[in-house]
């Protein structure tokens, strides 16, 4: 398991399953496809400009991403949430290139960890 | 992507917890992520979960009156479209959806919005980073406070429907059909039943007699197909066994032979509940359900109760029944008036004896005794029935009581019981009309050699009415000064004559026509009477006539 994915929180999700690591698949599908749309409507957002663009997938993303142990990732979304919710957007396409990084990086663990699984 | 498939993926079947009782969960979460992990918890907590993706779908599907019904609510705050605060403003303001809990999902950042929340009417709230064991926690709790609801709900619902029943029945005790409609009506809504009848037992069937629900072609074809006790059908298994028969799915029934009804009705899980009274089954209620889902049994206790209130109401509706069949026997040999007295409740008072002013009229025949002892005796009886037949239709004609047809004599009473304020009048006008019809009767016995016409006498005064005789043998009569006056009246009339004493006249002045006919003395009577004839209206003069000729014949 690689950093961009707390421990801790990631075996409590496998745990909360029930150990059931075909449904914990699943769940990491299910993340980066949405993490995908939602780093285009970040992009979208940071774009335009619109701080109301800006809000609801940044909160999405940093739900999702704090549940499936990408901390980092989770603590990058809260900040542009919190501010372009304050109406602050100067620094936004930065914090969503930092953001889409981020999402790659935890992308290449969550992909890396089912493949070390996978070879046992 | 969605749990369901998640759920298909795991393979696993939804885990029961047996701590916690399962409910419907509408999971509101526009990240699917958080849908598909909540979805998947709840199952593993034995509940089932829908999903929404955001509050215009979740209103939707809460007012989707055809979908199973949500017991709890998470609902997410930040969503596209509606978010979290809009539904539940819309919750509040939905009658029919306020009592629903719901439990916000937030995360840690964010509790000023749970705050604004919790003042919006939300039940609780759960931390975003879920934990499985503080899920279950709050759901639970949640369930716990929904089903409390319910339960209270349903019991006032029950109350009050129990209740306007009894009101119904206390204010129609002796209308069956409206008594039978509204027991059926509240079968049907409190049992949770899409159709339900009541089946009356009549002569070897049963048949329709109160049914809710159906639709016009199910109550017709019920209607035109009765069902006689037996195996095909639940309301004929009822009859014959005499007990609650509850059938699962019609269809997997073997026995099972009422299916062209079953077909107009479409219905699959059947309760028949036997109506008895007096030991006996006198009817059904029938409550049908179009899905495969038994009743259960606070519903089947519900069923039997509405079932007594039907047994009620038919012993109600039988008993009223035998009173009137009874009635109707007294009135052939009393007269409606007295029939009527024997069996209502103020009768036995009246009966006891109470003082009151009334008319009495006494009617007999001039020349009976020589007609009698000349005629054969099957004359004479032919003659009284046909005597009798007219001046009884003429006594419910002007609605006097009979006290009694004695050979030629009839004695007939006003006033009493039942109160008439034209007394007098109706007495005289009755004479005159006896009168009238005796014109052609005693034309046919003339042409057969018998001189037979009526003598009339009325008066009017206090008399004790009630119950004469003695036990196994009463009569209902009178005792007074009136009484014995309209008999020596009518003993003194000649033939045709309407004698009135001086009170009767008084009473009538002005509305027939009489004159005075001087003063007699009458036996019992300590000094003369002023007495006064009837003059007036049609048939009159030729009766008159009549008297004088065949008063000279004889």
């Amino acid at each position: 398991m690689s950093a961009p994915i707390d421990r801790a929180v990631w075996t409590n999700l496998v745990e909360m399953t029930g150990g059931d690591l075909a449904f914990v698949d699943d769940l990491v599908d299910t993340y980066l496809a949405d993490g995908e749309r939602q780093v285009a409507a970040l992009r979208d957002g940071a774009a335009s400009g619109s701080a109301d663009d800006l809000i609801r997938p940044a909160h999405s993303m940093k739900s999702s991403s704090l549940n499936v142990g990408a901390l980092g990732l989770g603590a990058l979304c809260r900040a542009l949430e919190e501010a372009a919710r304050t109406g602050k957007v100067s620094d936004a396409t930065q914090q969503v290139t930092a953001i889409a990084t981020g999402f790659e990086e935890v992308r290449s663990a969550l992909l890396a960890e089912r493949a070390e699984r996978a070879a046992g | 992507m969605s749990a369901a498939k998640g759920g298909a993926s795991s393979g696993s079947a939804p885990i029961h917890n047996g701590s916690s009782v399962p409910g419907r969960v509408l999971v509101v979460d526009d990240t699917p992520f958080n849908r598909q992990l909540l979805a998947r918890l709840l199952r593993g907590l034995g509940h089932e979960p829908v999903e929404a993706e955001d509050g215009r779908q979740a209103l939707a599907r809460l007012r989707d009156t055809g979908a199973p019904p949500i017991d709890v609510i998470l609902l997410d705050i930040v969503m596209p479209e509606m978010d979290g605060y809009q539904v539940l403003a819309e919750l509040r303001d939905d009658a029919a959806l306020r009592h629903l809990p719901v439990i916000v999902i937030s995360g840690v950042d964010e509790l000023d919005s749970v705050v604004r929340c919790l003042e919006m009417g939300a039940a609780d709230y759960l931390p975003k980073t879920v934990d499985p064991a503080i899920l279950k926690a709050r759901i639970t709790s949640s369930l716990a406070r929904k089903r409390l609801h319910d339960a209270e709900r349903e019991a006032v619902d029950r109350q009050a429907a129990s209740n306007e029943v009894l009101a119904i029945m206390s204010r129609s005790a002796f209308d069956l059909q409206v008594v039978l409609d509204a027991v059926v009506r509240a079968a049907v809504r409190l049992c949770r039943a899409d159709y339900g009848v009541a089946y009356v037992l009549d002569g070897d069937a049963y048949r329709v007699a109160a049914s809710a629900g159906g639709t016009p072609e199910l109550d017709a074809w019920e209607r035109d197909h009765p069902l006689r006790p037996g195996r095909d059908s639940v309301v004929g298994r009822v009859a014959l066994i005499g007990q609650v028969i509850a059938v699962d799915d019609v269809l997997a029934d073997r026995e099972y032979q009422a299916t062209p009804g079953q077909q107009v009705g479409g219905y699959r899980t059947l309760i028949g509940i036997p109506i008895e009274e007096a030991g006996a089954i006198s009817g059904v209620l029938a409550l049908t359900r179009n899905e495969v889902r038994p009743f259960g049994e606070a519903e089947r206790a519900l069923a039997i109760g509405f079932a007594e209130q039907a047994a009620i109401g038919i012993a109600n509706a039988r008993l009223l029944e035998t009173i009137e069949r009874q009635r109707g026997q007294l009135a052939r040999f009393l007269s409606p008036q007295v029939a009527q007295l024997v069996s209502s409740p103020e009768g036995e008072a009246l009966l006891a004896g109470h003082r009151r002013e009334i008319t009495a009229m006494f009617c007999d025949l001039r020349n009976f005794t020589t007609f009698s002892e000349s005629a054969e005796p099957e004359e004479v009886l032919g003659f009284l029935r046909r005597y009798h037949a007219t001046v009884g239709s003429l006594v419910v004609e002007h609605e006097g009581t009979l006290e009694h047809f004695a050979g030629d004599g009839i004695m007939v009473f006003f006033n009493d019981p039942a109160f008439q304020d034209d007394h007098a009048a109706r007495a005289v006008r009755m004479a005159m009309a006896v009168r009238e019809r005796f014109v052609d009767i005693g034309d046919e016995w003339r042409r057969r050699g018998h001189v037979l016409q009526v003598g009339i006498g009325i008066a009017t005064g206090y008399a004790t009415m009630g119950r004469i005789g003695f036990e196994g043998r009463y009569d209902y009569g009178g005792v007074g000064n009136a009484i014995i006056l309209a008999s020596r009246l009518s003993g003194e009339a000649a033939a045709g004559e309407i004698l009135l004493s001086q009170r009767t006249f008084a009473a009538v002045d002005g509305q027939v026509a009489a004159e005075p006919a001087g003063e007699r003395q009458l036996k019992g009577f300590s000094r003369p009477l002023p007495v006064f004839r009837v003059t007036g209206r049609s048939g009159e003069d030729r009766a008159v006539a009549e008297v004088a000729t065949a008063a000279e014949a004889s």
